[in-house]
Parts: C-alpha cells; sequence; structure tokens
C-alpha cells in the first residue's frame, strides 16, 4: 500500500511543472558549476599584528613598509578582526616586555592566532615568522630566543590540515542546496492531499493515516536521499568515506522530510506552503555559507538543524573525519528529523 | 428477521458549544435506499463522517453491516464507498490512474477502470488529466471511484450538487444500478426531488435531529394536503385560480360550487412535495 503510495507522489511530482524544473536545474547546473569552479588552492596569506612595545625598531619598520599586513592598537581588537572579517590567516601579538625579558634570558611567551582553515605548513611558516619578527625587536638576544614559549589559540572550528579548494568548499553547500528545495515538494504535495481533501479519500478507504504519513515521508526520504546520491556520484565525492558519507546524506535527508512536514502544518493552501518553505529554507542554508566563509561560524548557528548535516558533509568530504568525529553531528540530525516529524504529523492530524 | 444494514443509536456529536446531531436512532435495511433530508447545517454531513469512521461519535453507537464503527472502522471503511460532497480526485492524474490507484489499494484483481468508466459515462476522455474536466465530469468519476471495491454500501454526500440535468440523470441511474444489485445507499441531499426519485425512505433532518422518517408516499399521505387547482374565467374575460384542498369534510360540496358556479378554463390536482412537508414540520424550508 504504501509502495502505491509513494509511486502516485512521485508521479505528481514529476508532473508538477514547477518542481520537476527546479530539480532538474539543480542537478544539471550545480554540477557543471562544481566542474568550472577552480580545484587549485589560491589562498593569500593577511597577516594581523599587535606589537604591544611601539618603541621598538619593528613596530616602526612595519609602520613604515606597509604590506599584506595590518597593525592593530590592541590584541581584543586584532582578535576581533580574525573572527569577525575572516581577512586574515594569523594574528601575532608580541608583548611590550619582549626584548627585557630575552635579555634576561628568560622565556618568552608569544602569541599566534590562527583562523580556521589555515594549513598545517603555513602555520610553520607563521611560526617562523614570528621567530624573525622577535629577533627583530631584540637582535642581540637571538641566543635566548630559542628558549621561548608559543602559545597558540585556534579560533572557531578546528579544521586544519589542508588547503581546501574553491570547489572542495562548494561541495556540501551544492548537497544542501540540492536537498532544501525537496522540502518545497514534500510540504505542497503534503498540503495539496490535505486540503483538496485526497488524503480524506485515501484513509476512509483500506489505508490508516500513519501508512498515509508513513507513504509520504518515505517519498520525500527517496526524493531527496536520490538527488544527493546523484549529485556525489556526478562530483565524485561517493568514494570518500562511503558509509558514513551514505549515512550522513540519509540523516540529512530525513531532517528535510521533518522539515517538510512541519512546513506543511502550518500552511493552509498551497501558497502559504511555499511561503512557509522559503521562511525555514533560508535560514536552513546559513550554515552552508560558514563553510565558504569560516569567519561566519559561530555558537548560536547550532541552533539550525542543518548545521548538523553541513558540518558533518564538510568534516568528511574536506577533513577526513571519522565516525567518531561527527557522532554528535549525526545524532543532532536524527533528532531533529524525528523532532519536526514528530510536531509536523501531530499537527497534520488535528486538520482531518 | 434480518439484521440492518445500518443500526443507528443515540448518535450525537457537537462542534464545541454546537450540537451538531442530537441523539438520533434509525435503521436501515440490506439494498435500501435511505436519503437523508435537510437544510445547509441541519447535521447531515456529521452523520456521513461519523458512519464512515471520518469522525468519531461523541455518544451512542452505530453498526454497519453488523460491523461497529469505532472498533471496526477499517472493515467497516473496506466494504463501503463514498462519494464526497467537494471534489477530491487527484486533478494532476488522469480518471484511469485515479481508479487504479485506489484499486491497488482496495487489492481489487482484474480491476476494469475502463469498464467503469464507460458506465459512468466518461469513456473516451479516460487519459485525459481530471483537471481539465467538467464538475459533472468530476461528479461522475467520484461515483466511480466509490464503485472501484463493489462495495456493499454506498455514502453518496450531495451527489448531484450543482449539475447539469445529463450528469444528474447519468448518478440517478448508477445509483438504481447499484440498488438493483443489493447495494445499501446512504444519501443525503436538499434536492427533495432527488430524494423523492431515489430513496425507499427519507429522513428529515432538522437542528440534528431525526423530525420524520418514512416512505416518501406515506409523508405525503400523513403530513401532505392534496390539491385541486382550477383556473376558472372571470366576467371581464380574465382568468383566476381557485385552489381546493382535497381530502377534506367540506371539499366534495366546495367542488361541486366551483363547477356547477363558474365556467371552468383548466383543472389540474395537486400533490404535496417533500419541501412543503418538510416545511409543514420544521417551520423552514430546505434551502437553509
Amino acid at each position: 500500500m504504501i509502495g502505491t503510495l509513494v509511486v502516485k507522489d512521485i508521479k505528481l511530482f514529476v508532473r508538477n511543472r514547477f518542481f520537476l524544473i527546479v530539480t532538474a536545474l539543480g542537478l544539471v547546473l550545480y554540477p557543471i558549476i562544481y566542474f568550472l569552479i577552480p580545484d587549485q588552492v589560491d589562498e593569500s596569506l593577511g597577516m594581523a599584528f599587535y606589537i604591544e612595545d611601539r618603541e621598538s625598531a619593528l613596530y616602526q619598520r612595519l609602520t613604515d613598509e606597509p604590506g599584506d599586513y595590518v597593525l592593530f592598537d590592541t590584541e581584543a581588537e586584532m582578535l576581533t578582526a580574525l573572527q569577525e572579517t575572516g581577512d586574515y590567516f594569523v594574528g601575532l601579538s608580541l608583548p611590550a616586555d619582549l626584548s627585557a625579558a630575552a635579555a634576561r634570558g628568560e622565556a618568552v611567551e608569544l602569541n599566534a592566532y590562527y583562523a580556521p582553515g589555515v594549513p598545517a605548513e603555513a602555520r610553520q611558516i607563521f611560526h617562523d615568522v614570528l621567530v624573525l619578527f622577535a629577533n627583530a625587536v631584540n637582535p642581540e638576544t637571538l641566543a635566548n630566543l630559542t628558549r621561548f614559549n608559543e602559545t597558540e589559540f585556534v579560533l572557531g572550528n578546528d579544521l586544519m590540515g589542508a588547503p581546501l579548494s574553491l570547489r572542495d568548499r562548494f561541495v556540501p553547500l551544492f548537497l544542501v542546496f540540492i536537498v532544501m528545495i525537496e522540502i518545497f515538494g514534500l510540504a505542497t504535495l503534503l498540503n495539496r492531499d490535505v486540503e483538496n481533501g485526497t488524503a480524506r479519500a485515501l484513509i476512509t478507504g483500506p489505508l490508516r493515516l500513519h501508512q498515509f504519513f508513513a507513504g509520504k515521508a518515505l517519498m520525500g526520504l527517496l526524493l531527496a536521499f536520490g538527488q544527493l546520491l546523484f549529485l556525489s556520484a556526478v562530483m565524485g565525492v561517493l568514494g570518500v568515506s562511503t558509509l558514513l558519507l551514505l549515512t550522513t546524506l540519509l540523516l540529512g535527508s530525513f531532517l528535510m522530510v521533518g522539515t517538510g512536514f512541519f512546513v506543511a502544518a502550518l500552511a493552509k493552501d498551497n501558497t502559504s506552503a511555499m511561503a512557509w518553505a522559503i521562511v525555514f529554507i533560508i535560514p536552513m542554508v546559513i550554515p552552508s555559507m560558514t563553510v565558504l566563509l569560516p569567519g561566519l561560524s559561530t555558537g548560536w548557528m547550532e541552533i539550525i538543524p542543518s548545521y548538523y548535516f553541513v558540518d558533518s558533509l564538510h568534516r568528511i568530504l574536506n577533513f577526513g573525519a571519522g565516525w567518531a568525529d561527527v557522532s554528535r553531528n549525526l545524532a543532532m540530525l536524527l533528532i531533529g528529523g524525528a523532532a519536526t516529524l514528530a510536531i509536523g504529523t501531530t499537527a497534520i492530524r488535528r486538520k482531518f | 428477521m434480518a439484521q440492518p444494514a445500518i443500526e443507528v443509536k443515540d448518535l450525537s456529536y457537537s462542534y464545541g458549544d454546537i450540537l451538531a446531531v442530537d441523539a438520533i436512532s434509525f435503521d436501515v435495511a440490506e439494498g435500501e435506499v435511505i436519503g437523508f433530508l435537510g437544510p445547509n447545517g441541519a447535521g447531515k454531513s456529521t452523520v456521513v463522517k461519523m458512519l464512515t469512521g471520518q469522525l468519531t461519535p461523541q455518544k451512542g453507537s452505530a453498526s454497519l453491516m453488523g460491523m461497529d464503527i469505532v472498533k471496526e472502522r477499517k472493515q467497516v471503511q473496506q466494504e463501503i464507498g463514498i462519494s464526497f460532497e467537494s471534489t477530491n480526485l487527484y486533478e494532476q492524474m488522469s480518471a484511469v490512474e485515479n481508479l487504479d490507484l485506489f484499486a491497488k489499494l482496495y487489492k481489487v484483481s482484474d480491476f476494469d477502470a475502463m469498464g467503469l468508466l464507460e458506465k459512468v459515462g466518461l469513456g473516451g476522455r479516460e487519459k485525459e488529466h481530471v483537471a481539465s474536466y467538467s464538475k459533472g465530469m468530476k461528479q461522475r468519476l467520484m461515483m466511480a471511484r466509490a464503485l472501484v471495491s463493489d462495495p456493499r454500501m454506498l455514502f453518496l454526500d450531495e451527489p448531484t450538487d450543482g449539475l447539469d440535468p445529463v450528469s444528474t440523470e447519468t448518478i440517478h441511474a448508477l445509483i438504481r444500478n447499484a440498488t438493483k444489485e443489493g447495494t445499501t445507499v446512504f444519501l443525503t441531499t436538499h434536492d427533495m426531488v432527488e430524494a423523492d426519485k431515489l430513496s425507499d425512505r427519507v429522513a428529515f433532518l432538522n437542528q440534528g435531529r431525526i423530525v420524520a422518517l418514512d416512505t416518501p408516499a406515506r409523508l405525503k399521505q400523513r403530513f401532505g394536503m392534496r390539491a385541486l387547482k382550477v383556473e376558472v374565467e372571470l366576467p371581464d374575460g380574465g382568468a383566476e385560480e381557485r385552489e381546493i384542498t382535497l381530502d377534506e369534510d367540506q371539499t366534495p360540496q366546495a367542488v361541486f360550487d366551483l363547477f356547477k358556479n363558474e365556467r371552468i378554463l383548466t383543472v389540474h390536482s395537486e400533490e404535496a412535495t417533500l419541501e412543503d412537508i418538510f416545511f409543514d414540520i420544521t417551520g423552514r424550508g430546505l434551502q437553509g
């Protein structure tokens, strides 16, 4: 019975010109854009400095000779710029007593603040730059500077280890975009069945209400998961931790199904189903932007359920994360999908 | 004595403070056509919704073909066909696809969609999307859908409301055919002519209560007044209509006087309609 419903719904989905065109466009355009995006890393390494001792030779020199760096007046300002603008990959902070401490032969504490995504080899370069700059502050104490402590602060998510091309960054983005569109489709099909009374015709026959819901959920899951699989295969990422990736895609599809039910429950007619879908899709797409602009990643984003989908895909596909790394994300996806599905079905049930 | 096809005892339902159905009781025999007549808001659709499992009765009980409508709801729904008041078809699917879908859900083997569509007069248009159908065609398709599982009982909620005479006649013929094959029909309508033509018995529903339940003929006999309508010629050459109520003590004398003293132009006998009777009983019309 549920199979019959799924076939019927897929037929109706395909016959809806809007959904057919939007889906086909996504499946064709995203791969085209993907292959047009450069797969080479081309990142300029912007640096931020805070030098407490403004009388030092280094401060004077950096002020006199502008380069791909900016000097900040306070350490706090530098940290804010690092977190919010995304323009800098590293912030170096040199304390005022560096020179005197070095002269006394004491260990010197230097701070390097790295933005998320800075590759290991780049970090080594910054480490060396820091040493050179410390020497520039007090060249006479070069011998003592071999005994300093480097304190490193990581801003945002610690997702370092490999340089990412723009193409790699776009993969999670495309996967999220394509699956979000299915919220439209599922919510509209579900709402149309309820509001037009066809669902009533079905459930006053041999079908039970839970079978009706199961049919709709399965249809949504198949459509979303099928498209994710197709897109992943075309972009050639299916070979990356295949089982983990498939599980993530399935749970992401499940979240989409739950959201589709939730939207359908709020909608009064087809137009409002579309409007409500937009209301939900826009915030759910926001976490995917953090893949492109890591500086956007902040704690509040974790209240958006799609964050866990994006973050998992990004970690698995771009940083080789394993089950243990994304298990919390997967659990959150499962909980988010189940919660929205439960609320949605309960609310829709009241419409009968 | 054979078990009634429909057995209803003190069935009630309220929407908040509004009592829609107020402790109604009635029986319907197998193969009988019962017409539920009443204005909009009388409670007809609520009764249908309870009997077909769309609403759970708040008080009372009912059974269809011996099965409790609450405890054995799904079994009941397997045995009934419903034609809803408002159109609820898959408009982006063809008539054949609509019927095939329900045939699969009902697990009807060797289902002949084309044969059924021919029966309802939709042969030749079976592959078009339902969205392109007229209201009458959609209503006939809904009737066909109700017949997909060859049900023992049909619930028809305003099946000809707003239809042209041809579509109405097609649906009437389908109902008559179904009853010939022993199908019990529960018909709700506010069209008294339709109810009179099709129903073995009619129930008048007013403000959630059954105020009369009998065959149309007996209701007319019991509540209706027959009349004689006579057109007489006036001295100035004009005409005037006179009405003499039949079945009263003074009727013979009144007829005799009229024919003796007036020049008669036309004579018609008139029977009370179900609407007249409904009005006499409830003090309100069927149109609401």
